[in-house]
């Protein structure tokens, strides 16, 4: 899995430093208070990301953060700290993820009909080389169905190998990689109105 | 190779897969299929700038969060207590059950034995005569 990327001065990674998960360890409530600072705003982006939904994905940082405090003395610093807190944030959406899940049952079509609607992006040749705007992305992610928005995210976004994004979603690496693939697809069709075909 | 064919793979060969030879020589000829690959690695591009952007949690959290330790602590003690004294509280368990079943059974034979009882099922007058 990747490691979380600077978005400025104070990256996570390099605010976590190892002298600051063992004060944890030890039961360091301020060293913990330093920890959240350092990493809350990536893993509640996580969250959010998979589940769209605010209030959902607070829940489940909670849910992340004290599986993490519970857990802290297996994390034995063979990984960074941020990568394995990904991977917790990532289980503990994905848990959220399917208990809601009964209760849309009717997502998938109104996601459709949604993404029918998405105003996308000039389709040009030359946007074939353009980046595309971030905000854009963002908004057709939000857009994408349950299955291949996590599966996207965990794989695009956060860099975790197919096995990982297997692992987390309880799915086979064949099927990691066919959401992965169709999730690529819609996300491409609701970004460029002109297919290229 | 026909355009179909490679363009159904390109999801995937613009980050996971290398392009096989028949693959390579399509593309080399093909401005179509080549465009497609760019604005699919364009858009992976994009997805992977997305982790540098969080987005700011409601406020609040943090502070929820920074209050795990204590809020932990008192759960997992009392865990811990009760997983310590697992055996005296299976026992106290076990001692109630008894005293409970015990009880039940005295008060179901003090009911047997109510003159009423023996009236209506004969028992009273079978042991006068």
């Amino acid at each position: 899995m990747k490691r979380p990327k600077s978005g400025g001065s104070e990256a996570p990674r390099e605010l976590v430093t190892s002298e600051l998960v063992e004060a944890c360890k030890k039961g360091d409530e301020v060293a913990w208070a330093r920890l959240v600072e350092a990493t809350h705003r990536e893993v509640y982006s996580l969250c959010l990301r998979i589940l769209r939904d605010p209030h959902d994905a607070a829940e489940a940082t909670q849910d992340a953060y004290l599986k993490a405090w519970r857990a802290l003395g297996s994390f034995r610093g063979e990984a960074m700290f941020t990568t394995w807190m990904y991977r917790v944030a990532a289980n503990a959406a994905i848990s959220k993820q399917r208990g809601r899940k009964r209760k849309r049952i009717h997502e998938v079509d109104a996601d459709e009909e949604m993404m029918s609607q998405l105003p996308s992006t000039a389709s040009t040749e030359a946007l074939a080389g353009a980046r595309i705007e971030l905000e854009a992305v963002e908004e057709a992610l939000k857009l994408l169905p349950d299955h291949y928005r996590a599966a996207l995210v965990l794989r695009d976004v956060y860099g975790m190998s197919m096995d990982e994004v297997a692992k987390e979603l309880k799915i086979t690496e064949t099927a990691a990689k066919v959401r992965v693939h169709r999730g690529r697809k819609k996300l491409k069709e609701m970004l460029y109105s002109d297919d290229t075909e | 190779m026909r355009c179909a064919e490679v363009k159904e793979m390109i999801p995937a060969l613009a980050r996971e897969s290398q392009p096989s030879l028949a693959v390579r020589r399509h593309l080399g000829k093909c401005r179509g299929c080549q465009q497609e690959l760019e604005t699919y690695r364009n858009l992976i591009a994009s997805l992977q700038t997305l982790e540098a952007r969080a987005v700011e949690p409601p406020p609040g959290l943090a502070a929820q969060l920074i209050a795990i330790p204590r809020g932990a602590s008192t759960v997992d003690h009392l865990r811990s207590h009760v997983t310590r004294n697992r055996a005296a509280y299976a026992g106290g368990t076990a001692a109630a059950v008894a005293v409970a079943g015990a009880a039940a059974a005295l008060l179901w034979r003090s009911r047997d034995r109510s003159p009423q009882r023996q009236r209506r099922t004969g028992k009273g007058r079978l042991a006068t005569a």
